[in-house]
Order: structure tokens, then sequence, then C-alpha cells
């Protein structure tokens, strides 16, 4: 353990800090200390909590409880003004810059120099070179920030964040859209901030990264605190099998049903930019998981197979007949389901009834001689109430009005009203209770048992292992090949996704 | 070690399990009802502004006589708005259009020159449906310039002159009299046409599968995308739903004015969408129905007549005297403009309270 129990030189110390939603403690007791002039990584699976750490430490709540200290000063984090002004300063994965303005005008936005009542031009573009060279820059500052590129773009992101003078950095996955080069230059920046004595804060997934940039790392799981360890004395496997640590094999129950016919079969399937020559078959009545980090072109193949997004090169094939769905009007009727992974803004319309939402994908099969009633469709409905425990079960309710854990049980319901032949599901527990989770891997379990051929898209490495009877991987928009069930472990497979250890070809 | 002093917030409630009241329905009916509780306010009201003349038949076949155009309307302009696309700002260059081709049709005789004017008016909703449905262009600019285009297009074909029907012809004598033709003794063609529209617009909103999916595109137009509902057709088609409720009415009220030109239909853009929205279909989309919007229209044709009978006598006050007031139609614009900023306020104030707004 390589917790620090001194004060001296702690730039950040969060004690006993919890913060609940409903439904979940998404935080629960966590203590994290920092010390100025250190690289400190927090890594964990997908809902361990990092995320939610960071937004309590950015201010964006005001009900979270424990205690922050600041250079051993108690601060008060409930508004992200508060934050601010404690020195806190956020990188987000997606910039927060203004693309036709001046660089020198995102970079000093909010204080900007001021001669009277007139913006003092010199001194702006002054301040904003010397802010641009600290992170390695050499760009004219009145160059709009449309017009560089994108890691351009990130460094000018930190230079802005510096130029508040923080004392603490969170920077969220800021390699996600870096080359190799990029990579390695933006390390050698956060290196030379390390020196001047900037705590950093390194959230990623990509555990060969974090052994290279951080002093040290804190491992979160299920919303707590695992370890705090150097990193002199972890590997990758010591990582991983902390982030995932439980047994949880037994909240999977054995599946009755085997796998029947080949259902599905896409050859060289791609779209440029996205996702590159992916072929694979499932069957009937199997559970096929996709593995792979974020961003890695799972979501944008899903899309792109229901003819949401378009194609550029590749054949689909249905129960052995070649299928090209036109839009994904034409794929639902052809027996395609796409569950999408953000149920808030792009599953369920939440001003509206829980029925009329279960139902907004059968609108056309509803009608008789020209006339839509949603009655036609409620028998159908009230099985799938009460056989995904939809509570409280009144479909006049407003969507609006459910917790998530049942929102996402309609979203589920939806779709199978419409009798897939081949469901996709896309993060389908993504922030729901432990208690709809079940349910929901329940239901899956039976829909493939009944012979849908189901493909499970997931970050949630337990319910990715536990459901799937094979794993196939994505990385980099390639499909890289697959685990077989004996052979996939929540270890395996994370280790697989960051490009190591041996695959079985798809 | 000395304990650096923790600030410790008070831990909260734990919210009680479906947090959010399911308020949504209930301000939908309070906003149908409270239009009829107006309408009947109205009807209250009108008695005592002007005891000998509110409640006569003639009076109250003028009230509904004058709005019944403006109704028409509305009830096109209620899927945009349904839609969440707000309104068609080009509906007075399409009433102009479709009066002047039905117009200059009336050579080819009666029917040709209503399906002509019908045909030139759904011709422009068609080309809006294209552009603002499937371009995704937005909605309020480009109507906005598409009616500056017509009204140029009018007056550059016809050299800035006005279009008269021949009365001489039959085809045109028919046309002259339509809006005032007789049906069971009274002029009642555009309170029929209104009813009939009304009609078919709450069969269509509300029981076909075309409405239905308008309503989820409304709600939310990603979610109605990923629900494989043709969002691009289903929010083109309210345009051209639209633009032949104003063609009817554009024709109509040609045939009131007895002339063809450019400004006929003025203002019935705005009109139209006070009408929908005081009926309790929201700006936002997706909430609200026809026998609101209904409703909105006899609330504004009530409104209006009171205000045209309201007549405040003169008064001596000291030395000043002011001559007998009448609510003129200046002071009815800026009522009217005064009650869709109120309107429209109230609603989303309150659907910001409920946290509605985004959703």
């Amino acid at each position: 353990m390589a917790d620090i129990e001194d004060d001296i030189g702690i730039a950040l110390r969060m004690k006993g800090v919890s913060k609940r939603f409903p439904g979940t403690l998404a935080v629960d007791g966590v203590d994290f200390a920092v010390r100025a002039g250190e690289v400190h990584a927090l890594i964990g699976e997908n809902g361990a909590g990092k995320s939610t750490l960071m937004k309590v430490l950015a201010g964006a709540f005001d009900d979270y409880t424990g205690g922050v200290s600041l250079n051993n000063k108690p601060v008060l984090l409930h508004s992200p003004a508060a934050a601010k002004a404690a020195g806190i300063q956020m990188i987000h994965q997606e910039l927060s810059l203004a693309g036709p303005v001046s660089i020198a005008e995102n970079v000093l936005a909010g204080r900007l120099p001021r001669k009277g009542p007139l913006l003092d031009r010199r001194r702006l573009l002054a301040e904003c070179r010397h802010h641009l060279a600290r992170v390695g820059l050499d760009l004219d500052p009145v160059t709009a920030v449309e017009e560089i590129s994108l890691h351009e773009a990130q460094l000018v992101e930190i230079a802005k964040a510096l130029a508040n003078m923080p004392c603490i950095l969170v920077m969220d996955e800021p390699t996600s859209s870096l080359g190799r080069e990029e990579v390695a230059r933006l390390f050698e920046i956060i290196r030379r901030l390390r020196g001047q004595g900037l705590a950093v804060v390194y959230i990623s997934h990509h555990l060969p990264e974090v052994l290279q940039i951080a002093d040290r790392v804190t491992v979160l799981r299920d919303g707590r605190k695992v370890a705090t360890e150097d990193i002199a004395s972890v590997t990758s496997a010591r990582l991983v099998e902390m982030m995932v640590g439980r047994n949880v094999a037994t909240l999977y129950t054995q599946r009755r049903g085997r796998p029947g016919a080949v259902r599905l079969a896409v050859r060289g399937l791609s779209r440029w930019g996205f996702f590159h020559d992916v072929s694979f078959s499932a069957a009937s009545g199997e559970i096929v998981g996709l593995g792979g980090l974020s961003g890695a072109g799972r979501s944008e193949l899903a899309r792109s197979l229901c003819g949401i997004d378009p194609l550029d090169a590749g054949r689909i094939e249905l129960d052995g007949r070649a299928v090209r769905p036109r839009n994904y009007r034409a794929a639902i009727a052809a027996g395609l389901a796409y569950l999408t992974e953000d149920r808030k803004a792009q599953g369920l319309a939440l001003r509206l009834t829980m029925g009329e939402n279960m139902l907004s994908a059968i609108i056309p099969r509803l009608c008789r001689l020209g006339l839509f009633s949603q009655r036609r469709g409620e028998p159908a409905m009230a099985g799938l109430i009460r056989s995904l425990d939809i509570s409280p079960p009144q479909p006049r309710r407003m969507a609006s009005a459910l917790s998530g854990g049942n929102q996402q049980k309609v979203l589920l319901g939806k779709w199978l009203t419409t009798h897939p032949k081949v469901l996709i599901l896309d993060e389908p527990t993504r922030g729901v209770d432990v208690g709809a989770k079940v349910t929901i891997h329940r239901a899956i379990a039976e829909l493939a048992d009944a012979g849908t051929c189901v493909i499970l898209i997931s970050g949630d490495l337990p319910e990715l292992v536990g459901l799937s009877d094979r794993i196939l991987i994505m990385r980099g928009g390639h499909l890289i090949g697959q685990l077989p069930r004996g052979h996939a472990t929540e270890s395996t497979v994370l280790l697989a996704a960051n490009g190591e250890g041996r695959l079985e070809p798809a | 070690m000395t304990e650096p002093p923790m600030i410790h917030t008070v831990p909260p409630p734990p919210p009680p399990d479906g947090r959010m009241p399911a308020s949504n329905r209930f301000v939908g009916v309070l906003n149908v009802l409270g239009v009829y509780i107006l309408v009947a306010a109205l009807f209250a009201i009108g008695p005592l502004v002007s005891p000998a003349k509110f409640l006569t038949e003639l009076n109250l076949l003028s009230a509904l006589q004058s709005v019944a155009l403006m109704g028409i309307v509305a009830m096109g302009v209620a899927f945009i708005t349904y839609s969440r696309h707000y309104v068609d700002l080009s509906i007075p260059g399409i009433m102009a259009i479709s009066g002047v081709v039905a117009v200059w049709a009336l050579k080819f005789g009666f029917a040709a020159s209503m399906l002509a004017g019908l045909a030139a008016g759904a011709a422009v909703g068609v080309v809006n449906g294209l552009v603002v449905g499937y371009l995704r262009l937005n909605p309020i600019i480009w109507t906005l310039a598409v009616a500056s285009v017509l009204s140029g297009l009018i007056r550059w074909v016809y050299s800035g002159q006005q279009l008269y029907p021949d009365e001489r012809t039959s085809a045109g004598w028919e046309f002259l009299n339509l809006y005032n033709c007789q049906i069971l003794g009274k002029p009642l063609l555009p309170a029929i046409v209104l009813v009939v529209a009304a009609v078919a617009a709450h069969l269509l909103m509300h029981h076909t599968a075309y409405g239905a999916s308008l309503k989820l595109t409304g709600s939310n137009y990603e979610a109605a995308r990923l629900s494989g509902i043709p969002v691009r057709r289903v929010v083109g088609l309210t345009f051209v739903i639209s633009s032949v409720t104003s063609a009817a009415a554009g024709i109509l009220l040609t045939s009131f004015n007895k002339v063809g030109a450019e400004y006929v239909g003025k203002g019935y853009d705005f009109m139209a969408v006070t009408a929908v929205v005081l009926g309790g279909m929201t700006l936002a989309g997706g909430r609200g129905n026809v026998i609101g919007v209904l409703g909105g229209v006899i609330a504004i044709a009530l409104m209006t007549n009171v205000m045209s009978l309201m007549r405040i006598p003169p008064l001596h006050i000291g030395p000043w005297a002011f001559g007998e007031i009448t609510i003129g139609t200046f002071w009815q614009n800026i009522i009217q403009g005064a009650i869709f900023i109120l309107v429209v306020g109230i609603n989303s104030l309150s659907l910001r309270k409920a946290g509605r707004d985004d959703s």
C-alpha cells in the first residue's frame, strides 16, 4: 500500500467522500490523496466511480458527503465556480473550446485583459503566447481554433486549464484522440508540469500509458477504493486483477439453450474511419459479446449493421440470405434491432408515457385499415411489464417518472415487441441498480434460450464475461480475434482490449 | 499528525422512489381544459360588455366567420408545431399564391381553378418539406426566405398588378360567391371547411400511425429516428399538410377579397400559431391535441369579438375630456401579441419548473 499518512506536500486530500444517486451509491467513502508534483492515475472499470469522484472535485454536486482539502485547507466544492476558485481544473475528453474564436480568446476566456473598457490586445496575445509555450506550442494566438489540428487543440485545452493557475489538474482520457507521437509529446509536457510542482490526476483505461506516466495509481471498484499503489510495484496483470477483483460467476445463471444454426454472418464490413474489414458470424440462441475499449468501433459497427449509419463495404447475411437494409426501418422489418447506449438522448422519449415508448418501434404494426390504436399493443405490453418486472406497472405513467433501471427495462421491452431475430444490445445496464441489472440479464439469457441471436456490447466486464458465449475483441476499428467461453475472463478481455494476450481468430 | 479540519456536509435524505410526479399529463390536460375555461369566461363576459349585441345569432356567426380562415390555417400549423418545428412563416405567401393561381386558372373552369390553387400551395409545401425535413434547414429561417420569395414572385409575374376574377364568366361568378355561398340560408362555407379540417386533423394526429410517429418525433427526434421512424418524411409531411390548409384558406380569402394579390394572407402565420399555443400545444413539440387547438381558435374569435364590442363611454375628469374609446385593430394586434408571449412564457416556465425543459 502506498497511502500517504502525513500531510507534507499533499495538494489534494479527499476523505470519506460519498455521492449517492437514486438507487445507487456511486462513490462510497473514498479516501484519495495526491501530492504536489505527482502524476496520480485513477483507474477502474466503467461504473467504478472514477468520473463521479472527479465530478465531486469539479463541483458538480452540492450534496456529496465527506471532506475535501486542498493544500491542507478544507474546501467546500458545491459549485463549479467554487472548484475553479479553489484551483481545480479539468480536461475532459470532449474539448471545451469555441471553434470560430481565436486561440488567445479561448485560452484566456472569462478573464480577458482590459485597458479601461477596451480589450488590451497586446497583453492578450503576449499572455497567450506565454501559456502556449508552457505546453510546447508555437502557434499564432489569433488563429481560430477550428483551423488547428485536433491534437493541437488538445494542447490548447491544456494551456487554457494551466492559464487558470491550477494546483490540481485532472485529465480524463487525454490521449483518446492522439497518435503515438503526440502521446509521447503530451507525456513530456505532463512530466515538465509535474517538475513544476503541479498535482496531476490522470484517468485512463489504457494501462500501458498509466504504467508509463503515473507515479502512483489508485484503483476503484464498485464505488469503493481498492488500493493505492506505487507504480513501480504493480504490473498490468496486477492492476487488472484489482479492477476486476470479485468473483461474479455466481451472479450469472447457467444457460440452458445451445447455439443453433448460423443466423447472422457478416463479411468484410467497413465504414471508412470507423471500422474496417470486420467478419464474423453468430448463431441463433447464441450470445456473442463484443469487447474493446471505448472508441474501438463497436457501437459504430452496430449502427451500420442496422442501417442507421452508412456502410462502405461488406456483406450481411441473415439466415443465409443477403440483406442490405436501406434504412433502420427496413432493418427492423428484416429482424434486426439495436438498443442504443444512451437511453435519455437516443432511447426513450422521456416526456411520453411508458406505454407510448414501449410501442414506439412497432407503430406500423398497430394499425388496422389505416387507423392506429395503442390498445392493440396492450396485451403484449402487459406481458413484458410482468416479465421484466417494471414498477410501477402503469403504462400511462410518464417515462421520466420511472427510475433509471425501469427506464432501461422499458427500452429493452420496446425492442422485444419487435420480436427481433438479431438483437444488438449496447450497454444494456449502464447506470442501473443491481436489481434491474439482474432482471435484464435474466431476460437476455431467456431471449437467447428462445432462439434469438444476441450481440452484446458492454464495457461492464463482469456482465460481458458472465453473459457471453464467446467474446469478439475489437481494437482500433479492427476485429482482432475472439475469446471462447472457457478462456474469457475479465482479465483476458481487458488485456486483449489493450492489445495484449493471445486470441483465437474470429 | 494533526487531522486537518474537514468540512462534513449533512447527507441528503434519500430520494423517494419515482421522484418525479407524473405531472406532464396533468399539465397537458390543464392546458386543454384551460383554453375552454377561457372560452366559457368569454361567453360570460360578452353579455356584460354588450348586453344587446353579444348573444345574437348575427354576432356569434360573424365571430365564427372572422376566425374560420385562421382556424383552417391553424389546423395545419398544429402539425408543424407538434413536430417541434414551430411554424411555417411562408403561410401568407402560400395563401397569396394559391389565391392568385386559382384566379388565373378560372379560365379553365371552376373545378380546375380550385385544384390549381390547392396544387400551387401544396407545391410550396413540398419544397418546404424537402428542405426542412430532408436537408434539415432551420424552419424559421427557411420559410421566412420562402415568404419573401413568394411575395416577390407574385408581384414580378403580374407586374405589381392585382388579379381580378372575371365576373362575367360562370367560373368567375362562382369564385366570387364562394366565400359567401349560402348553406342552410347562411354563409357557412368557411366554418364548414374549418370543421372538416378539424375532424381530419384530429383523426390524422391522434388515430393514425403517422400521428403516433409524429408525436414521438416531436418529443425526441433522435429517439424516434432510432426507433425506425422515417423522421425526415414525418417532418417533411407536416409542411405539406400545413400548405394544403393554408391554400384552402387562401382561396377562400381571395374569394372574400374579390381579388388575388400578394398581400392576401398577411398576418395569418402569427394568428394561427397563437391559436395553436393558446390551445395547449407547446412549442416544445409532442404535446397538446387538436381539440385544444380548436379551443384556441374559438377563444381568439370570442376575444376579438368582445374587444370589438367593447365601448368605454366618454369620460370627463376635471378639465380633461375623453371621447368614446373603442378597441380597434391596432389594439387587437397588440393584445394578440401579448397573449402569445404570455402563453409561451407560462408554458416554458412551468416546464422548466418541472425540469422538463430539456427532454
